[in-house]
């Protein structure tokens, strides 16, 4: 009986014991020794995404609404309590640029951004609340990560695994081009279609989620589709406004109608429409 | 006689090795909740690097202990499962959690944003802006409530 006993214990602190080690080891090796990839923490994210939004507040104006901007945010971080990813290093910030642009993005960690154009598009809070869902999407996804080209993630991962990071110079470098590749595809070249299709299936969910009506999206799909041609640009980048209304069209309730309730729309109309142009 | 002691022993060890996992805090600051719900009153404050027990998971929800024994609700995405504190009563393991963060904190850091700050193509001012925007919880729970949202 004692033998028993003291063999289930043995086993038990072996198991418990290496386990751990063996896993820490596992991963270790696969995120520093190989140098095949540096993986990116929670914290970096924040600190690229960060410089993300700097290059891209040094090419849009900020619009410092303070108003608009506290109604922002307030509808993304009820949308941001129901996601995957509702905790994030340094949290959800939502935020205005002076653009006629109908576009919106967001920048790695949580840093989301829509033109004063995309907003004068939104006729309620339900439909702001769908850009915004598709943005959060994008955050969740980690999609602006991974806009960055993997030759410098492997570069990254060669050097933590090296020798004390004497080459600052070349790190900063890899900073600095890991920016560019972000930048790049939210402002020129855009998400792959994967990507945007699965932002938006996951705006419908995360809005049913939260009570806002998910046949806003549609609607505000509806109007990207009218100004593709002229002006808008990521938001519609690709694919097309419809191909996006097709597949979420396929994903809505048969017969739902949008219902933006009364006193969303009240604040809405208080809030946007004073401070329009 | 022996052979008891050897049996207290490895009870002992199992017991230490299977008590409350240690989680460390990897968000820069959140909330120690009363509840499983992140409109629920804050207890207390935490931040980055907190330990905190695991008494029970809950969902997407942590029921964890502080250091000043309060217990109370955190959220999964908030925090990690600290390998320091495995590793730090394991004999001849130690620190292997510390040096993974240091070297994970080489490529995209404070530093390099310091270095980038005031260059051309950078407008860090206006993100200090953006970044300072912050939402009371009472004022969240409000504007649920009022728009009829969940």
């Amino acid at each position: 009986m004692k033998k028993t006993l003291l063999i289930i214990c043995l086993s038990l602190l072996l198991v418990s014991w290496k386990l751990p080690i063996n896993l820490g080891k596992a991963k270790k090796g696969l995120q520093l020794v190989s140098g095949a990839t540096h993986k990116i923490s929670e914290e970096e994210e924040y600190y690229i995404g960060r410089a993300v939004a700097a290059n891209i507040l040094s090419q849009y104006p900020l619009w410092k609404n303070s108003e608009v901007t506290r109604y922002l945010n307030l509808i993304g971080k009820t949308l941001v309590l129901k996601s995957e990813r509702p905790e994030i290093f340094g949290g959800y910030h939502f935020s205005l640029l002076d653009s006629d642009e109908a576009n919106a993005f967001s920048a790695p960690g949580g840093i989301i951004f829509l033109t004063r154009g995309i907003v004068d598009m939104a006729e309620n809070e339900d439909e702001l609340a769908a850009i915004l869902a598709h943005e959060i999407q994008h955050v969740v996804a980690k999609d602006p990560l991974k806009a960055i080209k993997s030759q410098r993630m492997k570069a990254l991962g060669t050097f933590a695994a090296g020798e004390a990071i004497g080459s600052s110079n070349q790190v900063l470098n890899i900073f600095q081009d890991s920016v560019l590749d972000i930048s790049g595809t939210l402002l020129q070249k855009g998400y792959s279609r994967g990507q945007e299709k699965n932002a938006d299936l996951g705006a419908l969910d995360l809005m049913k989620a939260t009570g806002y009506d998910p046949r806003a999206l549609l609607a505000m799909l509806q109007k990207v589709k009218a100004v593709e041609k002229k002006k808008a640009k990521a938001f519609s980048a690709h694919p097309s406004a419809s191909k996006r209304i097709a597949y979420v069209e396929d994903n809505l309730a048969p017969g739902s109608v949008q219902d933006s309730n009364s006193s969303r729309l009240a604040r809405f109309k208080l809030i946007i429409s004073r401070h329009r142009n | 006689m022996k052979q008891k002691l050897w049996l207290l022993f490895f009870l002992a060890a199992s017991a230490l090795l299977l008590a409350g996992k240690v989680l460390v805090v990897k968000v820069m600051r959140s909330n120690l909740l009363a509840k499983p719900d992140f409109l629920s009153n804050s207890l207390a404050p935490i931040e980055k690097g907190a330990k905190l027990e695991l008494i029970e998971t809950q969902g997407s929800w942590y029921l964890v202990r502080n250091a000043v024994g309060l217990k109370g609700y955190i959220h999964q995405t908030a925090v990690a499962e600290s390998k320091k504190s495995l590793s730090g009563i394991m004999p001849g393991k130690k620190g292997a959690s510390e040096d993974e963060l240091a070297l994970a904190a080489k490529g995209f850091n404070e530093g390099n944003e310091n270095k980038l700050r005031g260059s051309k193509g950078y407008n860090f001012a206006d993100v200090d802006w953006v970044m300072d925007w912050n939402i009371a919880n009472s004022a969240l729970a409000a504007f649920i409530h009022e728009g009829k949202l969940k």
